[in-house]
């Protein structure tokens, strides 16, 4: 049977991939960033996941403002890094696994989750930043990948509780799936940031790493944070870390803590990464 | 968590904090042919037709008089204003080969060198501006 076998959180502030792409990431301002995700790639070298449920968002690449998918699964074979204005980044195409994209699909409707179901489209840095992080530079990422977006940007996005429900039936629907895969999901987003107007570059560490504590162990009580509190403390932006809840509703009533890192500034945002195992 | 069937409370919620405007269906309606020109420099040939002439590509584009000049004059927190998103319109700082940094920076009133070492040194503190009614 397929099995969840870690959570990973990251943040994806695209100047990373910038840093990645530019051959940057030892220089003084990318060292201490960088630095911190390096436990993590010569962990994921061992893990060798076979598929990456990787959870993000759109930034006005796949999806304009025409069509806004709350929640959305990837079901293609293969996804293309997205021309974000500068041209695609120069990294290998990502690989899809439909047929657990599509069980998942499937699953998650059957239990009340109303997918979006995509088969093509082109994945931001939202994606590709992460497996940047986990996985460096690589000629081939070595993990199939299932992208799934979820509407951050236009409210109402869905709440907290929303997330860590369809975490949980993510998982179900992982652990019914007939082959013996190493799956492993990933939340990414945040962690405090703002990018327009006066309140530009509101940084909250001391609320990141309550969040972060939050994840680890048994509680459940990020699930509750409303939109409200994520505006006010993490910034207009900051909203991304109910995506991290999507991860964490996947492993289950218990965590443990493998790694974790937090820098601050990356551009405009603070950098969190969790590595959590359920517990 | 608030009631989520009060939709009012929760919107209103949204307007309360200093020197934000939270992108609500109401934004999206106003900015929606705003945000589709900014999505449309995606498009290496739309960026090159852009560049060209910048006020006849506007023309294509059924946006407000308003809308136009704030683009033409990129101002950002004008567009902010008229329903502009952040990610839409980074389309159009990227094409003027401005980093989220940089053109962020603008919005914020100071020099990017002065926005750089907030950051630098940890960033802008909530403190004071979590909420416009009471601050805190």
């Amino acid at each position: 049977m397929a099995r969840i076998t870690a959570g990973v959180g990251s943040s994806h502030v695209p100047l990373l991939g910038v840093a990645v792409d530019q051959g940057k990431t030892q220089d003084a301002y990318f060292a201490p960033i960088f630095g911190g995700y390096e436990w993590t790639r010569r962990w994921e070298a061992e893990q060798k996941p076979d598929v990456i449920l990787l959870v993000y968002n759109d930034h006005a690449s796949a999806f304009d403002a025409n069509i806004i998918p709350t929640f959305a699964i990837g079901t293609g074979e293969r996804f293309k890094p997205a021309d974000e204005g500068w041209g695609p980044r120069p990294v290998p195409d990502v690989i899809g696994h439909p047929d657990l994209a599509w069980h998942i699909a499937q699953s998650l409707i059957l239990g009340e989750f109303d997918m979006t179901i995509i088969n093509e489209m082109d994945v931001d840095h939202g994606l590709t930043v992460p497996l940047s992080m986990m996985f460096g530079t690589p000629a081939q990422w070595p993990a199939r990948v299932i992208p799934l977006a979820i509407n951050v940007v236009t409210y109402p996005v869905p709440s907290g509780n929303r997330c860590w429900l369809l975490g949980e039936a993510i998982g179900r629907a992982v652990a019914s799936f007939p082959e013996d895969l190493n799956v492993q999901i990933w939340g990414t987003g945040g962690m405090s940031h703002q990018l327009q107007g006066s309140r530009a570059g509101l940084i909250n560490a001391e609320w990141d790493n309550r969040f972060m504590d939050s994840l680890i162990g048994d509680s459940d009580a990020a699930r509750r944070i409303p939109h409200i509190e994520y505006l006010r403390e993490t910034g207009s932006e900051g909203i991304e870390m109910v995506m991290w809840l999507i991860m964490r509703g996947a492993l289950g009533a218990r965590t443990r803590l493998l790694h974790r890192h937090y820098h601050v500034p990356c551009s405009n945002t603070a950098i969190g990464h969790l590595v959590l195992q359920p517990d | 968590m608030s009631d989520p069937a009060d939709i009012h409370a929760y919107l209103a919620e949204l307007e309360d904090i200093p020197g934000t405007r939270v992108y609500t269906a109401t934004r999206a309606r106003q900015g929606y042919h705003l945000n589709q020109f900014a999505m449309s420099l995606m498009k290496p040939e739309n960026r090159a037709a852009w560049k060209a002439d910048e006020a006849s590509y506007l023309d294509q584009w059924a946006m407000s008089t308003e809308q136009k000049q704030a683009v033409l004059a990129r101002d950002y927190n004008r567009l902010l204003d008229l329903g502009g998103n952040i990610y839409f319109l980074a389309k159009v700082f990227s094409t003027d080969g401005l980093s989220f940094l940089q053109a962020v920076s603008t919005m914020s009133g100071m020099s990017v060198e002065d926005y750089q070492a907030m950051m630098n040194a940890g960033g802008r503190s909530p403190v004071g501006l979590r909420s416009i009614r009471e601050p805190r």
